[in-house]
Order: C-alpha cells, then structure tokens, then sequence
C-alpha cells in the first residue's frame, strides 16, 4: 500500500480542517477505503481517522421525533438495537447482508452512504424509511434528505469536506411492514445484483427502493394502493411494479449479472418483497 | 486392523496449526532478505520494448531491477513437460499477469514503489483467450514455430492432439437403437488455495537454497540444479507444508527467477504472491466436448465417440499431461465397446493451466456423465440402473491394456443410491441426481523412504511427501507406529527438505498412501529383518523362529516387546536400526499414458436439489458421496478429503469461473468477485461414506482417495436441475442466472 | 514517518513506531513477529486474517495499525493459555478440522467471537458466524462440528470460561507494569 499520512483528530473542527486539504481522506470503518488505497483508485497523501471524534457518536438515540444513527456506528450495533430490529426491519435486513461479521464490525452505516455504491445493502431501507442524512461541514450543519445525496455510483451532493454526522431515521408513525430482499451470486456475502426494500404502511402506500440497477438507488411510491390491496391480483400487482420499476437501467457491463436477468429479478423480488411486507403488516 | 491404523487420529501438525505455529513459507524469517515484487503490464499479450528502470532504482532500498536482459542469453526455460517458459517474459508477454520485471528491495514498501516505477515500453497484441479464437485460422501463433519445429502441430496453436480408439465404430453406430449427443462446455477455475504462492531463494554456501510450498521438491531441485548448472547435491529445496496447494503447487513457478535474483544480489529473496497474482500464476483448463454415445434398447453402451479440446494456457506446464490423462480414461468405468477419443490441448493466451485436484477428468465426467443422465431419460431408463448395467465388474478390462477394474464399483454406486434413498420418490418439487467419477491413479512412481527406530523405541520416518491439508505425516506415522509398536506420539514424520529426506517422485495423483505409505512400510519391514536376527541372537533361536506382528517380537507363544528386543540388542553403545522402503512403477514405454493405473479412485455421488424457478438459485437440501478406498487408514482424514472435494466440486459446479475482457484481461481478479463456497453455501445435509474392500495396492489394501469426490460433482447437480425442472444444462458454472435462462426456454 | 502506538496483543502490552499506511496485519506479522495471523486476499473476503480486537472480531487486513492504538487484541498465539488449549482449539483437533491449517487462525477467531456472543449458537448462527473465514480444503463441515463441540463441551463448564476477549475497552497503558517497548 502507498504510504499516507494518517491524523485522528478529536475535535470536528480539526477534522474539517484536515479534510480542507486536497487528497486528504476520511477514514471511518475502513473496509473500502484500505481496499481502494491498496488497489490504487484512492490515493490520499493524508487519511484522517473520524472515530475519535467526539461529535461523532457511535449509538443510537432518539431525538425530536428522529432516531439518530451517529457516524460511527456499524452493521452490527444496527442489528443488536431493539428499535431497529422490531421498527426497522428492512434496515436490521440490510445491515445483516453487508459482508461478513468481521466487515459489519467495521463498516459503518455513515460509510455505506457516503460511498455511494449503487449496490449499497443498506440505501434502499433508507430510502424506503425517508432518512435524512445530517452532514457538518465547513458551511455549517445541515440536513439532506436521502434521496437528495445520491448522484451516481461514487458521487454525492455533499460539498468537499463534508462530512455525515449521523443517519437519522422518522420515528415510526404507525404500524407497517417492511422487508430487505437481494439476489447474489452465492448465498455467503456477496454483492448484490439487486438490492430492494419494501415497507407498506396502514395507510396503503408501498414504498419500494432498489439498487445496482442503475448509477444509484432509486425510491418508487405506490400512491394507488394497489401493491398493499391484498384483493388485487398478481397481474395487476406485476403492471404497476413495472410502472414504477421503469427507470432501473441496469449496467450492460457489469460481470456479476446481466441487465436482463437483473430486470427479471428486480420483478420477481419486487413481488416477494410485497407479498412478505403484506403478510408482516398483516395484524 | 489395529488400534493405530484404520483409526481417525489425530492429526500430525495439528497441533502447530492450532495454535498458529505453522510455519508456512511466508512466515519463516530469514535475515537480510530482500522483498521482491512482480512488474506486470495491464494487457495480456503485448511486445515488451525498453524497460527504464532508473526511477526503480532511485527508490530508496531498491537493490536489484531484473529484466529479461539481466539472465543469461539465450533466456532459459524451464516446465515440467516442455522447458518453454522463460524465467520472466522475453520478446513478448503471453498472458496477463505474464511478469516483464521483477523488483528486489529491503523492504515490501520499497520493492512496492520501485514496482511502480519501473516504466515499460510496450505495444498490445491480439490476444487469444477462447477456444474458437486459438483454433481459427488466422490465429496468431502463441507459441515460436521455431520452438516447435519438428512438431506437427507446430504451426498451429494445438499443442498436443491425443488419440485413443478401440473396437470398431462403424459397426456399433449401425446397430445402436439410440444415439445420444451434445456440447458441454467446463469454464476456467482456478485452484484459489488460501495460502498464495510464496517462494524464497538464498545463496547456500557454494550452492543455492529454495524455499518454496512445493509439492514436488524433488522436481523442483531439479530444475533449478538444471538453470543454474549445479548439482542436485548443492541445490537445496526447503518444502514447508503447503497452506493448500490442490495440483496449483506441483511444479515450478517463480523459484527460478528468486534463484537467479539471489545469485544477483547474493542475498536471500522472498516474494509472497497476492492472491490475484496466483489467479494470473495457476488455474484448470477449460474445456469443451463433444459426445455421440450410442445405446442398445435395454441400455447396453455400444459406443462413445468423443472429441474434446482444452484451453490451456501460453506454457504447457503439465497441462498437456491433464489431457492425456482425462481423455485416456473418459469413457469412465463402464464397458465401452467402441470408443474413438480424441483430445487436443489448445494453447492461448492465458495463464498457464497446470494440475488442479481431478487432474483433466473432471471436465471430460462433466460431459460424459451428463451424457450419460440424457441417454437415461431418453431410453427411459432410471440413470441408477443405466449405470448398473453398464459398470465393469470386478476385475474386468475396461480400457484395453490397462489395470482391470479394482474395485466393486456396483457396491458403491448402491451406497450412494441407497443413502439419498433413490427408490422412493423426491419431496415435491425437489429433483435428484447421480453420477460417478473414475480417475486413473499414479502411472509411474518412485518413492524412498527411511525409518529410524532409536533405542527408546522412539521412531523418526524420513518421508518426502509434502503435506498439504491431506494428513500424509499422519498416516505415515499411523503406519510406522503400528509395525514398531509405538505409541503414535512416540512418532516423528520428517519431510519438508531434499538435503534430510530421500527421494520422493511427487506428490500428486492421490498417490502418498499407496506409495510413500508403501515406502513407510517397506522401511519398518526392512527393521523388522534387523530385529529379528537381533531378537534370535538374544534368544539363542534360529531367526525362522522370531516373528515380529502387532508391534510385537514373537518366539513359539511368548511375546517380546520390541522396546525390550532393542535395549537389549542395542546394549551400552545404544545405537538405532535404520530401515529403508522404496515403492516404484516403472514406466511401460508402450502403454500410451506411460504406464498402467496404480489403482484407480472411483467415487459415486448422489444429491437431491431445489431450485427457485424464478431466480434460478439451486439449493442442495440432502448429498452423498461415496468413494470405494480400498481402506480407510485414517477415517478423520478420508472424510476431511471427501467432503472438501465435494465442496470443491461444488464451486465449479455452481459458481466459479474467470471472466475475461476483450483484451484478454482476467476481469474477476481477487476475491471480490471470483466466488468460491463459503461455510453459507454448503448442501444443508451432508452424507460422506467410503467402500473398504481392503482391494487397493498400498498399505492394509488403501487405494489413493482426495481427487474422487470432485469427480462427479456438477454431472450430479446438473441432473437433478434436469429431475426438478426438465432443463438441461450444458455449460458451468450452474449460475442462478444461467438457470434461469435455461428455464426461459 | 512513523506513529508510535501502544496495543495489548494477547495480554502483553507492546509500544512499537510503525508506518502508519501499514495495516494491523503487517504490524502483527512484520512488526511483533506474530505470524500466526495469515495474509491472503487483502480485501476482507477470506477471513484468514482474522483476529479480535476489544471483543469483536475484524479483519486486520483493513484494519491501520495505528488504529488498534490502545486496543486489546487477541492473535491465535493468544487463544491458548500455557498449554492449556482453548476449548475451539481441542474441538478442532478432535473433529479433524484443520487440514492445510491455513486458514484456521481466522476461523478460531471467528469461531471465538462467535462464542462468547452466543455461547450456545445454532448451526444457521455458525454458518452465519463463520461466512467471512474461507476455507478452500473446504473443512466447513468439521469445522462447524468443531464449534458445535467446544459449545456443547462449555455448556457443561460455563463457570470455567477462559478469561474473555470481549468487553474489554481502551486499555491504559500506564498502568500496566510490564508495559514494554518491542523492537523495530
């Protein structure tokens, strides 16, 4: 690996500070950023270490009606919290199929999103929960609305030095049922061909997300009901999944499945996904 | 048998690996070694210009940049079958990974950025990397028709073409009732141990010494001794057990090029691959087959004829040798009466294929078993009974002029029949699968070995078989401790290091029991001679009367221990008697793979599949795997080799392949995205069992076992997708996605 | 350039300068000698550079060295105190799980996360726990067994765990009496 500089501030403004500098790097969970150092796509002459800070929490907390996710938190804190498990099921889904144990030790949620990965596991559950990301920079504070930070593989709006201070989460506002489904090449971890999450409120409206089908994530909204309308048919159920599955664009290069077959999948999951997100609403 | 041999022991070493103290080759220290680091180009073929290697040099620690121009002209070459691969690239690159330069420094940092560095002058080359592009005409050549000038083939990229044939085709194709035929296409793998290639050379007094996870060390001595004009005696190979090795560590690789980079720097050099670079260094070949296989009504073989050809890589290594051995025995253990076999090795711009566990069969079972699973639904026949009624029986020729099956191969088929519970129906939904595998053993051999039993009645065995993961010390010293009445912690198995331990051919082709277990054998049988003139000097008898069994000394009806013999025979001086064993097979020039099948290994394998008709996935709710042993010496251990082929076989059955781009680059290089089986991707139940007849060539009637279980793995899959869905699949690796499509149709 | 760190490495305390681009894998093998743990895929995929670090397990390949300053880590070379093997590593032995013995370092480690989470996990859990640790001898069945045994055999002397790996946090490192200085 090539040699860098490494920093480990404690204090945000430091940080910022250190991040100012061209080809300085943010270093949270590691487990892509070591991976793309080595392998020479990154080459930070300084990586400055985000875990000690104290702004950046690793827990989870509720706060004016938002389940804060601080920076530092990873997989396996997701998948150990009572509130995600039972009101965030597609989230607690996702963040079980990130790598290995060892990975989701490591990698944090924060990470996931700031990677910007069209395959990120964990997106389409936040997606589908309408999360916020809370980003401090040298500009200030501010929140962005998931869906606004994607721009495409690698690429989010967030300004240069910016940094995710936390991933935050509205409290649930009633029951629902939601569920995180993927399709790999093998069952051990993997990278997904598709991605997709699914949550389907009491109020008829179905949420689905899916990712690797395109340059980013993309969130689609059933308004009509009729995803969650237990009388509906397959058929009609299969013609508005394709409605609003209409701008996957799935990479005619990608060695790890073909378009069409991501397509078909994104489909099939599609249904899956509400059926089991019907039959887990259901009282 | 005994309460040693036949028993699951624990392992030799097992210990050391534990507790992390194995020492594997990249863990040994050696002072004052230099790292080396490989300069590869990122195209496959290319013409290699100017290579400036000054800002390398400036590199602080840098102490050696070796390039072509830097070893004797002309280049020398070395391989296992042809010496057509140069120490490092020449003139041209053939594949990608193919090393132009190779950086030697006092750190891994610095032998990093002088990699880096070093700036290449290249133009890219059309590159070959499938079947079709080798064979066109208009193929570029890889290999120099000058190197190849009394060949045949020399102007073509066909490296070698075998040819079988008996009986008499023609006729037999007239009278078939059925003729069953297709293409089946076996994909790229790679071997993917867990431990990369690492390799070390040192100046050695006035000779050079290697450490390299070898599994041929004798080999190896060989031709460095060769390269660099030594004697085999000053030439020292260093053999730590491999972490992993499955064929993709039998033969030289990069020893050659540390050799002469020591010699260079007279320092000792290191290189530990990465694992991309050993996906760039050793894989299987790929292969595609062609088979029209003729039947009687009643399910009577009359016929195969079978045109297969290899991909193999730009060097021949032993992969022209897989062929010649997958296509000798492709008709697999039935009686065939007419056969017409024909199999090319087709060479390509790709890495150099080599031995990997199955040895050229596994891709010529794939076809014909599948076959086999076609021709059975065809003449609606249960594919257990197809094969019943065609399997050789004991003792029957099979393949003319070679070894008699040796086995009961029916008794095994049975087994796995029986214990997937084939004669009642599948769960709904589900589908089965069988199929067997027949791979020809060892066809020459020449193993010593010497055993020294100290006057405590300890025992030191000096066996050179590398131990990979297969247990060989184990069962060697299960051996020695059941002829000399030791305890099997009173056992040390030496191996590892061609200056301490005899000549050992190789360790391949599931040979070690049968022939370094013999040589173990004929060794404490060779002390047994030397203990009983001792034991009826002592007892005043004639030694006719001293018979030595069960790690005993018996005279008429008394028993003596042999710890006793010796420390009486022994007396003041103390001393030891040393015993020496050899096993060899010759060669028989006439026979057309060099000789007749050692034993051979027979495995029959039987799963019960679901497969998710939207995704394409397969699951494996239920597998057996049966293979007939001959004996199991150390149960333990079978079933670590049993099941670990099976799982083996399963990633080229439903996940593994290299994906190549246009420029003939490896696109799935590292482990990102070259999928192997996780503990996640196993069948959920597991069945391994063994056939003992005690009717195999080695010790207490063990025949060679590991490679078996791989053998029939993706046939017995494939045919229970068929079962479940009508489908037929022709092709591996059975990704989701290539099920699914098939089932599109 | 170098950092100076300060670590607890299977209970002894190191402080040693390293680069700081070099990851706790080369640190552990190239800087204290502990070749225990193994290199391979470099890419967090195989597992076989798997050790703990305050009580979770990690891949030390994507690890820094300088961010395991402070932190307990536990090696294979750690597992066993004395002589006296650690139950995984006895269940190993017994079942025949190591066979080239490569990758096993890291499945012990996994396997030891994995028990002191969930001491008496069920066989998905060991599947589960054990996913990121490749094996390519494919041992996974003997391995697993292995789990399950050394689970089964703490079921009966739970009250005799080995001192634990997890739970422990930041250790101070001035505290420690035989706190020593490593070489380079």
């Amino acid at each position: 690996m090539r040699a860098f500089a490494y920093e480990r501030p404690t204090r945000l403004a430091d940080a910022l500070a250190l991040l100012a500098e061209p080809d300085s790097r943010p270093l949270a969970g590691g487990t892509d950023l070591i991976i793309r150092i080595r392998d020479g796509s990154v080459r930070p002459t300084t990586v400055v270490d985000l875990k000690r800070i104290g702004e950046f929490e690793r827990g989870i907390r509720i706060e004016d009606g938002w389940l804060t996710i601080g920076a530092r938190t990873v997989m396996t804190d997701l998948l150990r919290d009572d509130r995600i498990r039972s009101d965030y099921v597609a989230l607690a889904e996702a963040a079980a199929v990130v790598g290995s144990v060892q990975i989701r030790n490591r990698a944090t949620l924060a990470g996931n999103v700031c990677n910007a990965s069209p395959a990120a596991d964990t997106v389409p559950a936040l997606l589908v929960y309408g999360a916020r990301v809370l980003a401090v920079g040298p500009g200030g504070r501010r929140t962005i609305p998931i869906d606004d930070v994607f721009v495409r593989s690698g690429v989010t709006t967030l300004a240069p030095g910016e940094l995710v201070a936390a991933v935050e989460l509205p409290l649930p506002a009633g029951r629902r049922g939601a569920v995180h489904m993927r399709r790999t090449r093998r069952r051990g971890h993997d990278l997904a061909s598709v991605t997709l999450a699914c949550v389907i409120g009491t109020d008829g409206v179905t949420r689905l997300s899916y990712g690797s089908l395109g340059p980013r994530p993309l969130l689609a909204v059933d308004q009509t009901g009729v995803l969650a309308d237990p009388r509906a048919s397959d058929a009609a159920k299969a013609e508005r999944l394709a409605e609003l599955f209409a701008e996957a664009s799935p990479s005619a290069t990608s060695m790890r499945a073909s378009p069409d077959y991501r397509l078909a999948m994104l489909r099939v999951l599609g249904m899956r996904a509400i059926a089991t997100a019907a039959q887990r609403l259901a009282p | 048998m005994s309460d040693v041999v036949g028993v699951g022991v624990a392992r030799v070493g097992g210990l050391d690996r534990v507790t992390g103290r194995q020492a594997y080759v990249a863990d040994i220290p050696l002072d004052d070694v230099l790292h080396v680091k490989l300069v590869t180009l990122p195209v496959a073929r290319a013409r290699i210009g100017p290579i400036d290697s000054r800002a390398a040099c400036d590199v602080p620690g840098v102490r050696l940049v070796m390039t072509s121009s830097d070893l004797p002209q002309p280049m020398p070459r070395f391989g296992p079958q042809r010496r057509d691969r140069p120490v490092i690239a020449t003139g041209e690159t053939k594949y990608h990974g193919d090393p132009v330069a190779a950086v030697a420094a006092e750190t891994r940092d610095a032998a990093e950025e002088g990699a880096r560095l070093v700036a290449v002058d290249y133009e890219e080359l059309p590159a070959l990397h499938t079947l079709s592009g080798a064979l066109a005409a208009d193929a570029p050549l890889v290999q120099d028709p000058a190197l190849r000038a009394k060949d045949p083939h020399g102007s073509t990229n066909v490296l070698h073409e075998h040819r079988h044939s008996w009986g008499d085709m023609n006729a037999a194709a007239r009278v078939a009732d059925v003729v069953v035929e297709g293409r089946y296409r076996f994909p790229m793998v790679t071997q993917f141990a867990i431990e990369p290639h690492a390799f070390m050379a040192a100046p050695d007094g006035d000779g050079i010494a290697i450490w390299s996870a070898i599994q041929h060390p004798n080999w190896l001595q060989r031709v460095i001794a060769e390269l660099l004009g030594l004697p085999l005696a000053k030439v020292r190979i260093h053999a730590p057990d491999p972490g992993g090795a499955f064929g993709g560590k039998q033969h030289a690789k990069y020893e050659p090029l540390l050799a002469f980079m020591a010699r260079a720097t007279g320092r000792p050099v290191r290189l530990v691959l990465s694992l991309e670079e050993t996906f760039q260094a050793v894989r299987r070949g790929a292969a595609e087959v062609h088979i029209r296989a003729g039947f009687a009504r009643d399910g009577r073989l009359l016929f195969r004829d079978l045109e297969a050809n290899y991909l193999i890589g730009a060097y021949a290594d032993i992969a022209d040798r897989t062929v010649a051995k997958g296509s000798y025995t492709s008709m697999g253990p039935y009686r065939c009466p007419s056969a017409r076999i024909v199999a090319r090795s087709v060479l390509s711009h790709t890495v150099p294929s080599t031995a990997f566990r199955g040895f050229g069969n596994p891709q010529q079972i794939w076809a014909v078993e599948s076959n086999m699973n076609e021709a059975a639904r065809t003449l609606g026949i249960d594919p257990l009974e197809l094969r019943l009624r065609n399997l050789a029986g004991p003792g029957e020729t099979f393949i003319p002029g070679d070894t008699p099956a040796d086995g009961d191969w029916a008794v095994t088929v049975r087994r796995a029949a029986e214990l997937i519970g084939w004669s009642t129906p599948a769960p709904a939904g589900r589908g089965r699968g069988i199929a067997v595998g027949l791979k020809s053993g060892p066809t020459t051999g020449l193993s010593y070995a010497t055993v020294r039993l100290l006057v405590d009645g300890s025992v030191v065995v000096y066996a050179g078989t590398s131990d990979m993961g297969q247990g060989a010390r184990t069962i060697f010293a299960q051996i020695a401790a059941d002829e000399l009445g030791a305890p099997l912690d009173w056992v040390t198995v030496v191996s590892g290091d061609t200056s301490v331990v005899p000549y050992d051919q190789q360790t391949s082709a599931s040979r070690s029991s049968v022939f370094m277990g013999s040589a173990v054998l004929g060794a404490c049988r060779d002390i047994h001679v030397r203990l009983r003139s001792m034991a009826a000097r002592l007892e005043g008898v004639d030694e006719s009367e001293v018979m030595i069994g069960g790690g005993e000394v018996r005279i008429a009806d008394r028993a003596l221990s042999i710890r006793d013999v010796l420390a009486r025979g022994l007396g003041r001086l103390g001393g030891e008697i040393i015993g020496v064993g050899e096993m060899r097979k010759d060669a028989e020039p006439d026979h057309p793979l060099g000789g007749t099948a050692a034993f051979y290994e027979f495995n029959c394998t039987a799963v019960e599949v679901d497969v998710d008709r939207e995704t394409g996935d397969i699951s494996i709710p239920r597998y057996v795997t049966v293979s007939d042993v001959g004996r199991a010496l150390n149960p333990l251990q079978v079933r670590g080799q049993d099941e670990g082929a099976a799982v083996m076989g399963l990633g080229h059955t439903l996940m593994e392949q290299y994906i190549w781009d246009d420029h003939g680059r490896i696109r799935n290089l590292g482990a990102i995205d070259y999928r192997i089986p996780t503990s996640m991707d196993l069948p959920h139940s597991m069945v391994s069992d063994v056939v003992e007849h005690a009717d195999g060539p080695g010790p207490h009637g063990a025949k060679g076992m590991s490679e078996g279980a791989l053998l029939p793995v993706a046939p017995a899959v494939a045919a229970a997708v068929t079962d479940a869905t009508g489908a037929v699949i022709r092709e591996l690796p059975l990704t989701p996605e290539r099920v699914w499509r098939a089932l599109q149709r | 350039m170098t950092s100076h760190i300060e670590l607890s490495v299977n209970g002894r305390v190191r402080a040693i300068d390293i680069q700081p681009h070099h990851t706790l894998l080369d640190v552990l093998r190239d800087d204290l000698g502990l070749t225990g743990t193994k290199e391979c895929c470099l890419v967090g995929e195989c597992g076989a550079c798997t050790v703990i670090v305050d009580g979770t397990s990690v891949d030390s390949c994507l690890v820094l060295g300088v961010e395991a300053d402070g932190a307990a880590v536990t090696t294979v070379e750690g597992l066993a105190v004395g002589d006296r093997l650690d139950p995984l590593q006895q269940a190993f032995l017994d079942t025949g799980a190591a066979q080239c013995g490569f990758c096993i370092p890291g499945q012990l480690l996994a396997a030891r996360a994995l028990l002191d989470d969930v001491p008496h996990p069920t066989r998905a859990e060991i599947e589960e726990g054990l996913a990121g640790n490749l094996c390519r001898c494919a041992g996974y069945e003997q391995i697993m067994e292995a789990v399950a045994l050394a689970a089964d055999r703490g079921r009966d002397s739970d009250a005799d765990r080995r001192p634990g790996t997890r739970g422990q946090l930041a250790i101070d490192v001035a505290s420690t009496p035989d706190a020593e200085v490593a070489p380079q």
